[in-house]
């Protein structure tokens, strides 16, 4: 069943160890080798840093989703980790440029178009989810793989309500030609 | 507002598809209509039809790749933004299409 390949409770990590993006990413990429979704984590470090060099990851909410193609794919999945310190992050939301990360989705997909086609789909409809502020703010507050399992999985609508926002949008004039 | 809307983005895995649901959320919140076609790796989806883009009274690029088929936008009032803006402010870029819109 391709949904259990790409989210299952064996790639979710509550205690992923290091103290900047370069351990926490090689600490996830040994993670994934473990579990059988890649064969190697040297490759695919560097395939996720050619994503990164385009533009930032971080998206607010102490959030990051570091995501690339890598030929050292053998399952397509999102790895989702809670670092134990918060990690210094580029981001495109603050404006200094970085933000403190604490929960990771490191998206772990094949570069072979074809390969990773079945399960794009889904891919992008669980990618969708994480642009849901009240969902997003749950999963920060989650404290079990299994929880942080079920907020991505359930439909908006059951996601309840939180007292506070992580990351309330306050509404500026933009500068934008029209 | 009838709004249309298509996200890209560089790999085509995440921003396209969560700053899609951010300005389908953002709209709803602020009461108008919108339609996101993504364009991503798992191809186009949510494709615009003529009738939507018809009916739009704006049309909203966020994206840091070309956006596929643009030409069917040729007489629309388009709004050409980076996907970051679009993900960091979506109701501040809704909010302000609005005004401006309301001025003219």
């Amino acid at each position: 069943m391709p949904l259990n390949d790409i989210l299952n409770t064996d790639i979710i990590d509550l205690e992923v160890q290091g103290t900047n993006k370069d351990e926490v990413l090689h600490y996830m990429a040994n993670e994934l080798l473990k579990n059988g979704y890649i064969n190697d984590p040297e490759v695919f470090v560097k395939d996720i840093y050619e994503r990164e060099a385009e533009g930032p990851t971080g998206m607010g909410s102490n959030i990051s989703i570091p995501h690339g193609k890598s030929n050292s794919v053998l399952r397509n999945g999102i790895m989702i980790g809670k670092t134990v310190n918060p990690i210094r992050w580029e981001s495109s939301i603050s404006e200094d440029g970085f933000q403190d990360t604490h929960l990771i989705f490191l998206f772990c997909v094949s570069a072979d178009a074809e390969f990773a086609r079945n399960h794009m789909m889904l891919l992008s409809e669980l990618a969708g989810k994480l642009g849901n502020d009240v969902r997003v703010t749950k999963l920060s507050q989650a404290t079990t793989k299994e929880e942080i399992l079920k907020l991505i999985l359930c439909d908006d609508s059951e996601l309840g309500e939180v007292d506070k926002l992580l990351n309330e949008e306050e509404i500026v004039d933009l500068d934008i030609d029209l | 507002m009838n709004i249309v809307a298509i996200t890209a983005c560089t790999a085509g895995i995440a921003h396209t598809y969560i700053v899609a649901e951010k300005l389908q959320k953002a709209a709803e919140e602020l009461g108008h209509n919108i339609k996101v076609e993504t364009q991503g790796s798992a191809g186009i989806e949510n494709e615009l039809t003529a009738e939507d883009i018809e009916k739009a009274d704006v049309v909203i690029y966020a994206h840091d790749i070309a956006v596929r088929g643009a030409s069917r936008f040729a007489n629309k009032k388009v709004v050409d933004v980076p996907i970051g803006t679009a993900m960091k402010q979506p109701k501040s870029l809704i909010a302000t299409i609005e005004k401006k819109l309301a001025a003219k």
